[in-house]
């Protein structure tokens, strides 16, 4: 117990999407145990559109809290990409051209909203709670304003094309993989481990002569960023426009983060681990539905079952 | 072991097609509910089981399998592409989204699955709406405060949540009915998100910003709180507001003499829905030009309205049930038949 040089806990701090794997591994086993197609291409492809979009938002989410910041404005931001991308596509006059417009115009949204998040806590130092709880109203309203009431289709190219594949390989499936691709690149710059000094211990961070607050705001442009690419493929998903589409993100991104095994803290941690806690939280969806929960229960138990994921981490990694 | 039970069913099923109806006598059905905060979508489910095991008594067997969604829209197809890979008979939701199920409602088509949304009208033209016109129901509400006010005076709207379309609707119905009598002006409108004390606190705002209201139009469980707050300025009398249905609203409206006004969403649409749904399971045809509304894919059932005239025997009705209780009204399968199908 004393300085713990070895034994499993230091060896789970070091690489702390273990648990959320484990925890992962057993909920799937569960999930093929109540439901025996599980593993069918077809189910297994059903599964990942589904929890695709929270995987993307909980990887956005993760450089923001690994610099021991927050972004509740998240689900706003989804949904304002959301209604941005079906309004510019639907003026455009929804051609192969107005759908690359479209998608543009969101992606621009995303880093827009990033933008803001880290120029009002990393450069004018305003606390990231606070702030964020108030861009993400800001952000909600602005989707509003854009698409006042859901609906609004988006060309049926789109959906078809996000439902498909290319050369024999699901969209979803290359979407994953270019979204970790890319995780993996952002992991050998200098910024990434800018970004774990500046969450770990700001100040020392700073007198050492990392760049903090571009570190930040970058860290929020990803956010934004990812954000951008789950609501494209929300749309795809949902082929429409809907100003209250991301809401629950916001929550259920810091809660595949920490299920992840990222501190809340700051500077421990990484995407793989909310990869696996988003996962986490998709198969508990998966579980009480094939368990077949009364429904008067199964929030109850969603949550219960989310709380002991989160204990167990803790307590596992605390030995 | 799976394939043969499979065959089976494939089997029964063809057999099903070969003799027309009547021959399946067993149905599985997915309900999904959107949303689990309210007692009214409670009472909702309650009664679409109950209607379901009613079918028992005809030689049919429903089974139901009840899932439910936190408003999200994304979390919701989850549900309704599960019900898919468990390959159910028809799925009835209360969906979150008017459009967004277009693309898993397409794939539950192609399956052959039967898909009826009910509360909240969908653009899918793979699946039907049964339920309420929601637009009708706000029409009916705002013309009985335009009568009730003989046309003349201010009036201020509290609505539910900006962005759903059961509100927009809601809205356009009553503008509808504020727009053909001039001498009503609307001072005020604003949104309480459908929860109960935030229409207490909006109603309060408004009384002090326009002491001079005649009417006030509020929706569902909301009325609850704008009444408390008109009773708690002292207004019980001078002023007109709509009500809702619940036994506990109605319990004070009969008591204290509300002057107040309400349109039926009756919690039994579901079950409505559920009926019409085994109906067409069994092969029945819907009657030719029967479906309305803006996607043309709606079977509107009647709303019932409560007023004056009519609440004191409403309540008589519902007096013992639990506070909670909407009063509702459910299209039961010989009504459906005679009304809806050929």
């Amino acid at each position: 117990m004393s300085a713990a040089t070895s034994g499993i806990g230091p060896r789970l701090r070091r690489s702390t999407w273990l648990l959320a794997l484990g925890s992962a591994l057993l909920l799937a086993a569960i999930n093929l145990a109540l439901q025996p197609s599980f593993l069918e291409p077809g189910v297994m492809a059903s599964n990942l559109t589904t929890f695709l979009p929270l995987i993307l938002v909980a990887i956005g989410q993760t450089w923001v809290v690994l610099a021991s910041d927050i972004d509740l404005s998240i689900g706003s931001t989804v949904s304002l990409v959301n209604v941005v991308t079906v309004v510019v596509i639907d003026a455009l006059g929804g051609d192969a051209a107005a759908i690359a417009a479209g998608m543009a115009a969101g992606v621009a949204t995303g880093l827009g909203c990033g933008l803001v998040n880290g120029l009002c806590v990393a450069r004018l130092r305003f606390q990231p709670i606070v702030t964020t709880f108030a861009t993400g109203v800001v952000f909600a309203g602005l989707a509003l304003m854009v698409l006042p009431e859901a609906g609004l289709p988006v060309p049926e190219v789109y959906w078809r094309g996000y439902a498909g594949g290319l050369f024999g390989v699901r969209s979803v499936v290359l979407v994953l993989a270019a979204a970790l691709l890319l995780c993996l690149v952002i992991e050998r710059t200098r910024f990434a481990r800018a970004l774990r000094a500046s969450g770990g211990q700001m100040q020392a961070a700073y007198q050492s002569g990392v760049p903090v607050t571009w570190t930040r705001i970058r860290a929020y442009l990803l956010a934004g960023f990812f954000a951008a690419l789950a609501a494209l493929c929300l749309t795809g998903e949902t082929a429409s426009g809907d100003p209250l589409l991301g809401g629950a993100y916001a929550l259920s991104s810091i809660s595949a983060v920490v299920l992840g095994g990222t501190a809340l803290a700051g500077g421990v941690g990484g995407f793989l681990g909310s990869v696996f806690g988003a996962v986490v939280l998709g198969l508990i969806g998966n579980v009480i539905f094939f368990a077949r929960l009364p429904f008067e229960y199964q929030t109850l138990v969603q949550g219960l079952i989310v709380l002991a994921a989160l204990a167990g981490g803790v307590l596992v990694a605390r030995r | 072991m799976r394939k043969p039970i499979l065959a089976a069913t494939v089997a029964a099923g063809m057999l099903g097609f070969a003799s027309g109806a009547q021959a399946q006598d067993s149905f599985t059905i997915g309900l999904s509910n959107g949303w689990v905060g309210s007692e009214w979508r409670t009472q909702m489910i309650d009664e679409a089981q109950a209607a379901a095991e009613a079918w028992a008594e005809r030689g049919v067997e429903v089974e139901t399998i009840v899932q439910s969604s936190d408003m999200d829209v994304q979390g919701q197809i989850a549900v309704v592409r599960n019900f898919i890979n468990q390959g159910v008979d028809a799925i009835i939701i209360n969906p979150n989204s008017p459009s967004a199920f277009d693309p898993v409602f397409a794939q539950a088509a192609a399956k052959g699955i039967l898909v009826i949304s009910t509360d909240a009208e969908v653009s899918s033209k793979d699946a039907l709406y049964v339920g309420i016109d929601q637009q009708a129901w706000g029409r009916k509400a705002g013309e009985w405060l335009v009568e009730t006010l003989d046309g003349e005076g201010k009036v201020v709207a509290i609505n539910g949540l900006a962005g759903h379309p059961a509100n927009a609707m809601r809205v356009a119905g009553y503008r509808e009915a504020f727009e053909q009598a001039p001498g009503i002006e609307v001072v005020n409108e604003t949104n309480a998100d459908w929860d109960q004390a935030k229409g207490q606190q909006a109603m309060k705002t408004l009384l002090a910003t326009y002491p001079d209201i005649d009417g006030v139009f509020v929706q569902d469980g909301m009325a609850a709180g704008a009444w408390r707050a008109i009773e708690e300025a002292g207004k019980t009398g001078d002023i007109a507001a709509t009500g809702e249905i619940r036994t506990d609203f109605l319990s004070q409206w009969t008591e204290k003499g509300y002057n107040s006004g309400a349109s039926v969403n009756p919690p039994g649409v579901m079950a409505s829905a559920l009926n019409v749904a085994v109906l067409l399971l069994q092969g029945g045809e819907l009657k030719d030009g029967i479906l309305e509304g803006q996607y043309g894919n709606a079977l509107y059932l009647p709303i019932p309205f409560i007023d004056d005239s009519n609440v004191q025997a409403t309540y008589e009705q519902v007096k013992d049930e639990a506070d909670y209780y909407s009063v509702t009204s459910v299209v039961g399968p010989d009504e459906a038949e005679a009304e809806f199908f050929k």
